[in-house]
């Protein structure tokens, strides 16, 4: 658009009255309205944001960052931990030496050593981590702060952009998160309403990809729903359950997205990974959170525009009785080095690889995190523990520059020596760099959080 | 070629491995037939696996099974077939060794969960019944894992968080006499006896990363065995003492190492872009171990000592 003064009254192709008197004006000038439309839409593609989408690998039960991206190796051994750092691609950068796929790929990634917030607690920090915000976070103890829970930040982008009866703005991949049998806040649409609520899909090895949603039809599954007369009699029994749902409205919703999702020719096959050569799929690792990874990539290629990646559901270990989440007070190491960190390595790396070779990578951005460190001292049970003061993450992709590494920890990995940074900043960056402002989000009712990261872009 | 078990010194070892390159340079320069070592996958199911340990006997594999969020120990042939699972428990149970008459094993169990961290070891019959504590934590949150049997059946070694660091200890099979082995503010873990009862080989960081190390159980004598710029770990000692075995990062990718207990220079044994962990001995000198380089995660039994080492 064409700005005169704050003139914005626009005609309903876009351009104001004036702006096309504008125009002929300037065609008497010798500039023709060709050289001006040229000039424009080079001024546009300037303006275009660089970044379309967004994956988010939610490493829930949280990482130990001295074992990850920001090691100690001259730190006392009950700190530095049993891992030695390794040199990258990324001149001065080095990582955990259990993470050589993601070594080699450190110019297009940078790393965020800085990162803290205010609570240790699961339930509080996946709230932050998700939402920006504390507000209406329940802890483990079953203490809700104070707040409305506000909207996670795949919701915002759905708000932002609006909602799609066909195609889900945000989708989250996993189970709700839970500490404990606790369910935490803000994985929803909060403030924003439960229409922004995310589109779930799950992967496992030995079914393939599970769409919950579609467990609204009860006693019907997706082998089933082959033909035109099962589809009708599983949609009319589920018109009856919402008719019968005080949530009337957000069961059509998910009607309407499941409808699509069964409908669709196109739509069902994103979601069939056997459509990907096996080759591919065996370079994203033949494990859940491998294919839930390479699912992302399908799902924003079809066009939806924020995917979550949980790593579990429950914080806990398989060997804790969990379902292999990052919260090991005891047998860290143990764990880590036998699963997961080079599940972590592989499927990462196969996704930036992924998005590169696809051309994806620079309108995707890429955030692996989880929602606080651990401690810095190793306890007694070869463990560590929640650590919120001081943690790291990783963001690739979407314009963000690579190869470099924002903030810094002090000689423990204990607290930021330079530059905090809050998940609040991590995400302003990441919307920022969705043209999504403050402008925007106010404009859509809601609470812009946080300050761009500016080093990052 | 010799076999494996005659390489029991470092000039055997290191004629050995000369004759060895010249074989394979005149075997290249003759054009001798394919002297790739013979790899056998035993699984095929792609569920990831952790320690794989055979019978004394060489009939009978045990192995550790991630299947969703299911953890538990399986038996097969030595075929991989005729497989079960060896007790119908619900919690977590992992890393079985057998006794060295074959009737029993020690095991770690989550035994009352969830409880971040209460792992003990058990010793349980063949048939999956009479389970028999080795090492709890007497009421204490504390973890012991990694059970290792000795060869006169007299010990049972295994790795504990009970005094607030993760050492060594070993104990008798009913868990009597059990005695602190290390003590040092780095992580111990993962011994595995050598086969005349006198040393223990295991993983520490005590140097900076994870190293393979020795010691002495009579006089507490510590040896550094592994001198790598990456993680060495799940150390296993060959059934005739000349060999360990070990899993390696050195060259950044996880591979199956094999070394003398003189410390001569380690040999990549398995040389692959897959993922290969945790390597076991069978009792005819063949080396079972997980890999992934199939696409997803099994068991494989390599060849040693013909043409392995050098490739």
């Amino acid at each position: 658009m064409l700005k005169i003064g704050q003139l914005r009254a626009t005609c309903c192709d876009g351009w104001t009255r004036r702006e096309w008197l504008r125009a002929g004006g300037l065609s008497l000038l010798g500039v023709s309205l060709a050289d001006l439309l040229r000039g424009e839409g080079a001024k546009a593609a300037q303006r275009t944001p660089p970044a379309r989408s967004v994956i988010l690998l939610w490493l829930w039960g949280g990482p130990s960052h001295l074992d990850t991206f920001d090691l100690k190796p001259k730190a006392p051994s009950e700190y530095r931990g049993p891992y030695a750092p390794i040199a990258t691609r990324a001149p001065g950068v080095e990582i955990c030496e259990l993470l050589p796929q993601l070594a080699e790929r450190a110019p297009r990634y940078a790393l965020l050593r800085s990162l803290q917030h205010t609570s240790n607690d699961h339930g509080v920090a996946g709230t932050i981590g998700l939402t920006g915000s504390n507000t209406g976070a329940a802890s483990l103890s079953g203490q809700v702060l104070p707040g409305d829970v506000k909207p996670a930040h795949g919701a915002i982008v759905s708000r932002v952009l609006g909602f799609d009866p066909v195609t889900p703005r945000f989708v989250t991949m996993g189970g709700n998160l839970h500490q404990g049998k606790r369910r935490i806040t803000g994985e929803g649409g909060g403030t924003a309403g439960g229409l922004h609520d995310p589109f779930r899909l799950d992967y496992d090895v030995e079914h393939g990809v599970k769409i919950p949603q579609l467990d609204l039809i009860e006693g019907q599954s997706r082998e089933r729903l082959t033909s035109q007369r099962e589809l009708q009699i599983a949609m009319n029994r589920l018109a009856d359950q919402i008719q019968n749902s005080p949530n009337v409205e957000r069961f059509d919703q998910f009607y309407r997205q499941a409808l699509a999702l069964l409908t669709t020719s196109q739509a069902r096959q994103v979601y069939d990974l056997e459509q990907e050569p096996e080759v591919l799929r065996q370079r994203y690792g033949r494990f859940r959170f491998g294919q839930c990874c390479l699912l992302a990539r399908r799902l924003i290629e079809a066009g939806v525009r924020f995917v979550q990646v949980n790593w579990s559901s429950h914080v806990e270990s398989v060997e804790d009785t969990g379902d292999g989440g990052w919260d090991m007070h005891d047998r860290y190491f143990q764990v880590f080095q036998d699963r997961h960190s080079w599940m972590l390595d592989q499927a990462l790396s196969a996704l930036l690889d992924d998005l590169h070779d696809r051309g994806l990578l620079d309108e995707t951005i890429v955030v692996a995190v989880g929602e606080f460190g651990r401690t810095p001292k190793i306890n007694g049970k070869a463990g560590r523990d929640h650590w919120n003061d001081c943690y790291a993450g990783l963001v690739a992709g979407g314009g963000i520059q690579g190869g470099r590494v924002i903030g810094s920890s002090d000689r423990r990995g204990e607290y930021p020596a330079s530059q905090p940074i809050s998940p609040a900043d991590l995400f302003a960056t990441v919307f920022h760099q969705m043209g999504i402002t403050t402008t925007t989000l106010t404009g859509a009712g809601l609470t812009p959080q946080g300050a761009v990261i500016e080093e990052l872009l | 070629m010799p076999h494996l078990r005659t390489l029991e010194t470092p000039w055997r070892w290191r004629m050995w491995l000369a004759s060895s390159l010249g074989f394979v340079l005149l075997g290249q320069w003759t054009g001798a037939e394919d002297s790739t070592p013979r790899l056998v996958r035993l699984t095929r199911d792609g569920h990831f696996k952790q320690r794989p340990v055979w019978s004394p006997d060489g009939t009978r594999l045990a192995f550790t099974r991630h299947r969703g969020t299911d953890m538990f120990v399986y038996l097969c042939d030595a075929q991989g077939a005729q497989e079960r699972r060896l007790t119908d428990r619900k919690e977590p149970e992992f890393d079985a060794v057998w006794s060295p008459d074959g009737t029993r094993l020690a095991l770690a169990l989550d035994k009352t969960s969830p409880n971040q961290g209460d792992i003990e070891v058990y010793t349980i019959s063949v048939q999956g019944s009479d389970l028999q504590p080795v090492a709890t934590g007497d009421g204490k949150l504390s973890h012991e894992e990694w059970p290792a049997w000795s060869t006169d059946g007299q010990w049972i070694v295994f790795t504990s968080t009970r005094d607030d660091n993760q050492e060594i200890y070993r104990a008798r099979p009913d868990g009597s006499e059990r005695t602190r082995l290390t003590s040092d503010p780095a992580l111990d873990a993962h011994p595995c006896w050598s086969p005349d009862g006198q040393r223990i080989a295991f993983a520490t960081d005590r140097w900076g990363d994870l190293e393979i190390a020795l010691l002495e159980i009579e006089t507490g004598k510590l040896q550094r065995l592994t001198h790598s710029p990456g993680l060495d770990d799940y150390p296993v000692w060959s059934p005739d003492g000349g060999w360990i075995a070990f899993a390696s990062l050195r060259d950044r990718n996880f591979e199956i190492y094999i070394t003398s207990p003189e410390a001569d220079q380690p040999a990549n044994i398995t040389n692959h872009a897959g993922w290969d962990n945790f390597p076991t001995w069978s009792p005819t000198g063949e080396i079972t171990f997980v890999s992934n380089r199939d696409g997803s995660f099994d068991l494989y039994t390599i060849e040693v000592g013909k043409n392995t080492i050098g490739k």
